[in-house]
């Protein structure tokens, strides 16, 4: 199979002043094409780290890293995936109309198909209806809808969502696991971290559990567990490991 | 292309639904319409102060626009967390600088088409006739310094605040446009390392007074030789050049 992200021994330390934060600590993952990946651990444990030094926006105090076998500080290596950040409060003078051509502008994607490509995604993410309104009036879940939408606009091979479903009402959490079913239905590789287990425990055919900037365990959730699989174990078995390393 | 293309339109719709301009606009009228009406009065050289004052209006509006528009460029992005999703398109840090360098640079440089538009006609409604060629070459000059007011606030935006940026940036603006004489002849009064390194700095600095035709215009003079325009033309390109090799240099080191 396929590698489309190698990461070997990474490590970042944010230099906080005199405090030195080791945000992740030799950090090893291989994830395959097609693979949904989740990505769990609780706040602060180094996972928006990780997914920056994925996309090239920070660089490694130390390892390697690559992406589809490039370096992600690569430009080009960015047009073949799609990121939807944590928060980000988009531009509240355009509409999310206007800011997916915005960003389809920046991926060169030709106009006609981009028109396409818009429509389909404001249908997909249930904001047909709201196209053509300022983003200045959105709520939080509204905004989520652009941010996952926008992270689709390209059509990307490799999908990497910084906590999808912060801030979203059941149904379009379950909509948008539906989407995530979807695309891994079209053969993408999807990425995404979470502090919610029973999340990462629906929709991902591998889990990593990340605490500390360390990564504690890696496997399918069968693998991790020894065969019996409920969610009830799967919360017992994280916080004995993230208690047994505190 | 399509990349800066597709930032400059968005900034450009930003432009226009938030409100600055308007309001300087119509101040910019008031202002006219009142300088305009003295003439009515009919005092001998009248015209020249709409001409004198109006010029200066036009130039400083102009100014502000670039200044407060280009100057929250970069922080908004930081500080709204969008600046995430951006860099994580195809799109290298020197081609983000350079993007909001012309989104800066195209909608200051409307701005004070509009603006120099309306001080024209005001003037042309005046006693005195001023050469045509002199106002296109007045128009040339504003564009060519908001091209470097851009530039030097799309640098100073990579490592200050944004009050500092304005701060800096108004304060360098006012110096060199009303001290630049002065300043020169400090230069080269001094002696010794003294001098060797005030006239460094005072070469280095940004000569917004280049591009100052307000005496020419309020005087009706002739128009300026070709090889100014050329050379002055020549200074931007190449001053904006390196402000922005430096810019996007410390901005590609920046941590996000
Ligand atoms: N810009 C920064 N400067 C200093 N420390 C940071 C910065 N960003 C994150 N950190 C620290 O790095 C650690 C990991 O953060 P992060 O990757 O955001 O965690 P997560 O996404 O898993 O909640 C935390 O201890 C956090 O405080
Ligand atoms: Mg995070």
């Amino acid at each position: 199979m396929k590698e489309i992200i190698v990461v070997e021994d990474l490590s970042y330390t944010y230099a906080d002043g005199k405090h030195k934060i080791e945000a992740l600590v030799g950090l090893n993952l291989k994830i395959s094409k097609g693979e949904v990946f989740g990505f769990i651990g609780p706040n602060g444990a180094g996972k928006t780290t990780t997914i920056k030094l994925l996309l090239g926006i920070l660089s490694p105090v130390d390892g390697e890293l690559t992406i589809f076998g490039r370096p992600p500080s690569e430009t080009q290596v960015r047009k073949s995936i799609g990121y939807m950040p944590e928060t980000a409060d988009y531009y509240r003078y355009l509409t999310p109309v206007e800011l997916l051509n915005m960003y389809g502008g920046i991926f060169g994607i030709s106009k006609g198909l981009l028109r396409e490509r818009v429509k389909y995604l404001l249908d997909l993410t249930g904001l047909a209806q709201d196209g053509s309104r300022l983003m200045r009036t959105f709520s939080k879940g509204m905004m989520q809808k652009v941010s996952f939408a926008q992270a689709l606009i390209n059509d990307p091979d490799l999908l990497i969502f910084d906590e999808p479903t912060g801030g979203l009402d059941p149904v379009s959490r379950k909509k948008m696991r539906e989407v995530i079913q979807q695309l891994r239905g079209q053969g993408k590789t999807v990425f995404f971290s979470s502090h919610e287990l029973s999340e990462v425990e629906l929709i991902s055919d591998r889990i990593g559990l990340l605490n500390r900037g360390r990564l504690l365990a890696v496997g399918t959730s069968k693998e991790l567990l020894g065969g019996k699989v409920d969610s009830q174990s799967l919360e017992n078995y994280f916080l004995n490991m993230i208690e047994a390393k505190v | 292309m399509r990349a800066v293309f597709a930032i400059v339109s968005a900034m450009m719709r930003e432009l226009i639904r938030k409100k600055d301009v308007y309001v300087l606009f119509i101040f910019l009228i008031v202002l006219l319409t009142i300088l305009a009406c003295q003439n009515f009065f009919q005092i001998e050289g009248i015209s020249r102060y709409v001409r004198d004052f109006g010029y200066t209006a036009v130039m400083f509006f102009s100014f502000i626009i670039a200044v407060t528009f280009t100057a929250r460029q970069i922080p908004a992005e930081i500080e709204a967390r969008t600046i995430y999703p951006l860099l994580a398109k195809p799109l290298s840090r020197y081609t983000l600088i350079f993007s909001k360098f012309c989104g800066g640079a195209v909608v200051s440089v409307l701005c004070f088409i509009l603006f120099f538009t309306v001080y024209g006609l005001f003037c042309f409604f005046g006693v005195e006739g001023v050469d045509p060629v002199l106002f296109v070459q007045g128009l040339i000059f504003g564009i060519l310094c908001l091209c470097l007011v851009s530039a030097l606030v799309v640098f100073l935006s990579t490592f200050m605040t944004l009050s500092a940026n304005v701060t800096v940036s108004f304060l360098l603006f006012m110096l060199i446009n009303g001290f630049s004489g002065p300043l020169r002849n400090t230069v080269l009064l001094t002696r010794g390392i003294a001098s060797s390194a005030a006239g460094v700095v005072y070469y280095l600095l940004p000569h917004f007074d280049f591009y100052d035709l307000r005496i020419r215009i309020t005087h009706a003079w002739d128009p300026l030789p070709m090889w100014l325009i050329f050379s002055v033309t020549a200074y931007t390109v190449f001053y904006c050049f390196m402000l922005l090799f430096f810019a996007g240099a410390i901005f590609r080191r920046k941590r996000l």
